[in-house]
């Protein structure tokens, strides 16, 4: 396995068209129901929100991470929206954001040490300045996987 | 400079993981060698060896939460700041951390 495994190309949107942080987090939890990584979106969106409550997710350069821990997650994923425009979010560069990277990890993490492990890697990645670039700039699901490779 | 770090945030999964990746590249950006420590969901890695943290001039905590083996890092100088402050001004942090080696350095 490697970190661009981590990206299902079935749980990303680059032609995202939403107005706010709600609409977004709603969408992408669609995305990772129908695709069987959540049981249902309401619960996880709750536990979601928890995170969103304790500080801000937007990392800056236009990026959120909107995570947490839910017992409504069946298997480790991701979901990705890019969106057309700039949407509010609290960012700890006071911008908007793009971006949005939704995270669904499990409370019980028994035998999901390697998931656990590509999603880290994953997630360093965001801290990277071109791999960040290369994100926004995806025009379909393919780029945004290969924007991890 | 020699810089050790430990990484680690309230859920363990997103921000101790993008701080460690700033981190790296602002002190690498900078001349300096860095070694960060995550504490996350996975547990730790990267662990810091003793020798590690004897030879640093200086260590960086971006912590959200209480780390543990923060004993190891007893009588060195320590910045301690939230993962926000690594992930939002890594090249500020890594600056400070220059600054407070330099002024100590030349107070001996």
């Amino acid at each position: 396995m490697e970190v661009k495994d981590i990206v299902d190309v079935k749980t990303v949107k680059t032609d995202m068209n939403v107005m706010n942080k709600k609409q977004a987090l709603k969408a992408l939890a669609e995305l990772l129901y129908q695709n069987d990584y959540i049981t249902e979106v309401e619960g996880f969106m709750k536990d979601i929100y928890v995170r969103e409550a304790e500080g801000q997710t937007g990392i800056g350069s236009y990026i959120a991470i909107p995570h947490g821990k839910s017992s409504f997650v069946k298997r480790i994923g991701v979901a990705i929206g890019i969106n057309q425009t700039e949407i509010p979010w609290e960012s700890l560069d006071g911008k908007g954001v793009k971006g949005i990277i939704l995270f669904a990890v499990g409370n019980d993490n028994e035998g999901a040490r390697t998931h656990l492990k590509m999603l880290s890697l994953f997630a360093r990645k965001l801290g990277n300045d071109e791999v960040v670039a290369t994100l926004l700039a995806a025009k379909n699901p393919a780029e945004v996987a290969n924007a991890f490779a | 400079m020699k810089i050790v770090g430990v990484a680690a945030c309230t859920v363990g999964i997103a921000h101790t993981y993008i701080a460690q990746e700033k981190l790296e590249n602002a002190a690498k950006k900078a001349g300096y060698e860095i070694i960060v420590e995550t504490q996350g969901t996975i547990g730790t890695e990267n662990e810091l060896t003793r020798e590690q943290i004897a030879n640093a001039d200086i260590v960086i905590l971006a912590i959200d939460v209480k780390i543990s083996g923060r004993e190891r890092f007893e009588g060195k100088r320590i910045i301690q700041v939230s993962t926000d402050v690594a992930v939002k001004s890594p090249n500020k942090l890594i600056e400070k951390a220059k600054e407070i080696v330099e002024s100590n350095n030349e107070s001996k």
